[in-house]
């Protein structure tokens, strides 16, 4: 049935004669996938996008002014797995798909986005603009997959007020001595009988393990994709930060305690007073800047390795080309577009431009295109009202060329899921040795017949 | 328990007959007895108050969070410190919200008369008649309740789309017309609660088929057709995924879908305007709300019907 | 009460009458049901990724269902709640139900009260019970301490979660609480009236005639419960395994459902989704059937038979 269908769908659109529309329309898995020759023309069906604030708009608004000919048709919402597939197993997918980084490799482990060599050469993308560890993110055995945007990184945000309070000097808020910081940590802990009041140094468990087992030396996913779990120093990590956890509360008290955060509110955990220090992801700082007034006293420290340098993982977003996009061309343009530096900066333009109709100030832009990156920052980051703050957007900026990215895997899901559910066992009292050699054992179960399947 | 059941003559609207003391509907004891604020009265609502609480609470902090601006939807306080009503206007704005409304309205409405004849039809066909293949059959339809739709999902995607139906609305409530294991189920155990004399003696008047099924079952037990039609319109009007996957073009989304446009768009990935998120939420859950309060009415008066005739 | 079985044709215009009225069903039926069903049966015995063709992998997918120890978890997992759930919900909706039969007028609010819940959207609830059942914030835990009792850490001790998913669907029995309260209705006050009059008292009169007159209700909500329990997915992925939440999620609310859908949609295995479908089916079968028996045994209807 869907051979016959998509065998149709190939002869009607030869038969429509458009130009640049290849092979991304036959049944064939793989190979170069996307062709993209001439001007795109014809409409463009996106999926997995909304572009709803002014940095999207801005972009979205280039894309037009420069591609005329091009219907645009964005139903606005996040990537949903099950959209998409349901799209693509009926031969009706998306022309473009935009979705988390980390979930670029598993799809096009399984022929669901097609390599993006044609479009590259025919749209002459410049590759080297997009920051390494992005490009690694939406590469899979030497093929690009993505072409990415964004660049989320974490450093330490840290509430100066209570450390003040408490006499510990900002320097101490640090992740090169481990001892040290437990030490910390445990002294700005504060627990009413059952209830905990305060976390001192929050690890952000289980989703910053892989941040944790890298400043300890780990790769916990090699370059060719197999895992690496139970390496013994991510195996040390997990053990440090549960004990880290162990010391605040334990687990389930110390997750409850989380839960109920008002992260987005005014009674945000560093406003608030519940928790002095954790590692965060730059868009907090958004955030944050609403409260800046009300009683907020911002600090930052560099998350760093054990040799003091700065390291964080990287998260961020990409567009794909879904196998059997009618229209890969004006896909692949659209890429090009959203992602080269001169829309970057009307981005910028257009977020400066709110940030002053808010009377708020500009907290940096993370394209993952580098020379993007540099020329917003040096035209843009110029007055930030407050030290903290300054700190913070510093820290962020300066994790940028050292930031990682796990390997992308055929496995990606499985082993993400597998080193989750360890971190989550070990948080419930398995030992992390013996949770992260399961972890191992089922992610290599699921890597080799990955790769099985050619 | 051995109570013997008297015969009588049908209870039906067009025939206007005396009532047969079967079909009465028991009213509420309270009516009969004085209102005493017996201990076990003041224990009732007492109970009662409490389950209203319990089961009103979430509601009430949605409306709460709708209400609050950004920095306070997540405070942990049943009244909101600031009102914003703009959090309103901002939804009015973030999209065609009428017109999702407007389309949730009409597909809810078909999917839900369709749904309801239909499973009453093929309900009356399975309590009523005895026939050989009816135990297997309706062991059948209780079946189709039990394999997980999520399998059968991408199966029935590729049916609507090879009849090209994709991007369209029908596939939202065109299955209906042709019943549904739960309402035939819920159906047919009404039916069944009908004494057999009733229909004997319509059929012994000349009465069809068709006519026991519109002048005796439907009428006795429209309470249940009121409940299949209230429970189908409040389901296809919250459903997510069937639009999700079957519709593309933003005008014809229905309200669900519109609201995971605005959740995603304003509060997850965008500038996590949650109150706004909350307001949409409130927008898209309140038109049931109101139905439902006007329509189970209907649930009693159907009941009062019935106990009115004779 | 005499039965029609006169002469063969009229029981042969029985029939066909009988067969045009469930013909719609019929239909229905095999369009859209049995030939997905029967595609889905068969691919269980394939590699189905969702994006690349099908092929046939014979019972390998079956062979991996007893290989994976997460399958048997979530199986697990999943009776403990419906367990948990199917016997409380029935007592707590029933008993809503009976409360609000006494009442007067008022009972059109309480209707409308109980029912809110089942038009809340599912993403809302969850997130909403999330916070009401947070065990150092929530507000289920600050009344339970009004009582003196420390209530447990309800969303993140392995221990409650299945508890937890429980007082979730708890929240929404309203439309149970319908359906018994028409049956109520619908119990002739003169059964009532002649138990009075034989000195029944309060329990007697609901064992005796309550009970058996509302007994197809009964039969009803239990086995649709039941079969709802067993695929219970909405609350327990908006609470522990939406996007936000996945990463923190532990294995001990992982149902079944849930399990399936992360197999058919993030690890590509549609073929393995579909075996798990077919097994839950034949389980929930299984299970039904049973009910089925049971109930008929027990379950009276006026209409005078069952079968």
């Amino acid at each position: 049935m869907r051979s016959t269908f998509l065998g149709l769908v190939a002869a009607a659109t030869l038969l429509a004669g458009c130009a640049g529309v290849g092979g991304g329309t036959s049944s064939d898995s793989g190979g170069s996938g996307a062709g993209s020759t001439g001007t795109p023309t014809g409409t463009l069906k996106i999926m997995g996008f909304g572009g709803e604030d002014e940095v999207g708009q801005a972009r979205i608004k280039a894309f037009k002014d420069a591609y005329g000919n091009v219907t645009v048709s964005n139903p606005k919402g996040d990537f949903d797995a099950q959209q998409f597939l349901t799209a693509l197993a009926s031969g009706n997918p998306p022309d473009l798909v935009y979705m988390d980084r980390n979930l670029i490799g598993t799809y096009a482990k399984k022929g669901a986005i097609v390599p993006l060599e044609s479009c590259i050469n025919d749209q002459k993308i410049d590759t080297s603009q997009y920051r390494d560890a992005a490009m690694r993110s939406v590469t899979l055995q030497d093929k690009v997959y993505g072409i990415p945007e964004f660049y989320v990184v974490t450093t330490n945000l840290v509430d100066a007020k209570s450390l003040q309070a408490a006499g510990i000097p900002t320097s101490d808020i640090q992740t090169k001595d481990w001892g040290a910081l437990k030490a910390t940590s445990a002294k700005l802990f504060k627990k009413n009988g059952n209830k905990i009041e305060r976390i001192g140094y929050d690890p952000k468990l289980p989703e910053y393990f892989p941040l944790w087992a890298t400043a300890n030396g780990a790769t916990i996913v090699k370059d060719d994709g197999s895992p690496n779990l139970n390496d013994p120093k991510a195996v040390e990590a997990l053990s440090y930060t549960i004990g880290l956890i162990d010391d605040q509360g334990g687990w389930t008290s110390f997750k409850s305690f989380r839960d109920a955060f008002d992260i987005f509110g005014e009674k945000n955990p560093l406003s608030a007073g519940t928790v002095v220090a954790f590692p965060m992801e730059n868009w907090y700082v958004n955030v944050l800047r609403d409260f800046l007034g009300g009683g907020l006293k911002l600090d930052s420290t560099a998350f760093t390795d054990h040799e003091g340098k700065p390291v964080s993982m990287v998260g961020g977003s990409a567009w794909a080309i879904p196998k059997g996009s009618k229209n890969p061309a004006a896909a692949c343009a659209w890429a090009k577009t959203m992602t080269d530096k001169a829309t970057w900066l009307k981005a910028a333009d257009a977020r400066i431009a709110k940030v002053k109709e808010d009377k708020s100030f500009f907290t940096g832009l993370f394209t993952a295109n580098k020379a993007a990156d540099e020329e917003i920052r040096a035209k843009y980051l110029t007055d930030v009202p407050d030290a903290g703050f300054k700190r913070a957007i510093d820290n962020f900026y300066a994790t940028l060329d050292s930031a990682v990215a796990l390997n992308p895997s055929p496995a990606g899901a499985e082993i993400d899921a597998a080193w989750r559910s360890a971190v989550t066992r070990a948080l419930g009292g398995q030992p992390a040795q013996q949770a992260l050699d399961q972890a191992q054992k089922e992610a290599e179960a699921a890597f080799s017949k990955a790769n099985g399947n050619g | 328990m051995s109570i013997e059941m008297k015969p009588g003559p049908p209870a039906t609207e067009t025939t206007g007959q005396p009532q047969s003391p079967l079909a009465t509907s028991a009213p509420p004891p309270a009516r009969r007895r004085r209102r005493r604020l017996s201990p076990l009265s003041l224990l009732r609502w007492m109970l009662l108050l409490v389950a209203t609480l319990a089961f009103t609470y979430p509601l009430l902090w949605l409306v709460s969070a709708s209400l609050k601006p950004k920095s306070q939807v997540f405070d942990n306080k049943l009244v909101p410190e600031t009102v914003q009503w703009s959090n309103f206007i901002e939804v009015w704005d973030a999209g065609p919200v009428l017109r999702w409304l407007f389309n949730s309205g009409v597909v809810s409405l078909m999917a839900a008369l369709a749904v309801t004849f239909s499973s009453a039809f093929v309900a009356f066909g399975f309590a009523y008649f005895r026939f050989r293949l009816r135990g297997p059959l309706f062991g059948l339809l209780l079946a189709t309740m039990m394999l997980p739709g999520a399998v059968t999902m991408i199966p029935v995607y590729l049916i609507w789309h090879q009849l090209g139906l994709i991007d369209t609305q029908v596939p939202l409530w065109a299955n209906n017309l042709f019943g549904s294991a739960f309402y035939i189920f819920l159906m047919r155990q009404f039916f069944l609660g009908i004494p057999r004399e009733l229909f004997e003696a319509a059929r012994i008047d000349g009465c069809s088929h068709l006519g026991l099924f519109r002048r005796i079952a439907l009428p006795l037990c429209r309470p249940a057709l009121i409940i299949v039609f209230i429970f189908e319109l409040q389901a296809s009007w919250s459903d997510l995924l069937k639009p999700l996957v079957y519709l593309q073009t933003e005008e014809y989304f229905t309200m669900p879908r519109g609201l995971k446009q605005i959740v995603d768009g304003f509060a997850l990935s965008g500038e996590y305007h949650w109150e706004i998120a909350m307001a949409a939420t409130l927008v898209a859950t309140l038109p049931m709300i109101v139905v439902f309060a006007f329509a189970q009415r209907y649930f009693l008066e159907g009941l009062a019907t019935t106990a009115r005739q004779g | 009460m005499a039965e029609r079985t006169g002469p063969g044709r009229l029981q042969r215009r029985e029939s066909r009458a009988a067969y045009l009225f469930i013909a719609p069903w019929i239909v229905g039926f095999l369009v859209f049901t049995a030939g997905p069903m029967v595609a889905s049966l068969w691919l269980s015995f394939t590699d189905y990724s969702l994006v690349e063709p099908a092929h046939a992998v014979g019972t390998a997918n079956y062979q991996q269902l007893l290989d994976d120890p997460r399958v048997g978890r979530s199986l697990a997992n999943t009776f403990v709640y419906a367990a948990l759930f199917v016997p409380l919900g029935t007592v707590v909706a029933l008993g809503l139900a009976m409360l609000l039969h006494g009442v007067g007028r008022a009972s059109g609010f309480f209707r409308t009260v109980f029912y809110l819940p089942v038009m809340t959207p599912a993403v809302a609830a969850g997130a909403m019970f999330l916070l009401l059942l947070n065990g150092q914030r929530g507000l289920l835990n600050q009344v339970l301490g009004w009582f003196g009792v420390t209530g447990p850490n309800w969303t993140t001790d392995p221990a409650w979660l299945k508890p937890s998913l429980a007082i979730v669907s708890l929240w929404t029995v309203g439309g149970s609480i319908i359906i018994y309260l028409a049956a109520l209705n619908n119990v002739p006050r003169q059964l009532y009236e002649a138990a009075l009059l034989d000195g029944a008292g309060p329990v007697r009169r609901f064992v005796s005639v309550t009970l058996p007159m509302i007994s197809g209700a009964l039969f009803f909500t239990v086995i649709t419960h039941t079969i709802a329990a067993m695929q219970m997915f909405d609350q327990a992925y908006t609470m522990f395994y939406g996007p936000q939440q996945k990463a923190t999620a532990s294995d001990e609310s992982l149902v079944y459902m849930v399990y399936l859908f992360q197999n058919a949609f993030e690890f590509f295995k549609m073929g393995f989704a579909s075996a798990m479908a077919w097994v839950l089916f034949v389980i929930i079968l299984v299970i039904t059937v049973v009910q089925v028996r049971l109930g008929n045994r027990f379950v009276y209807y006026e209409g005078g038979s069952t079968r």
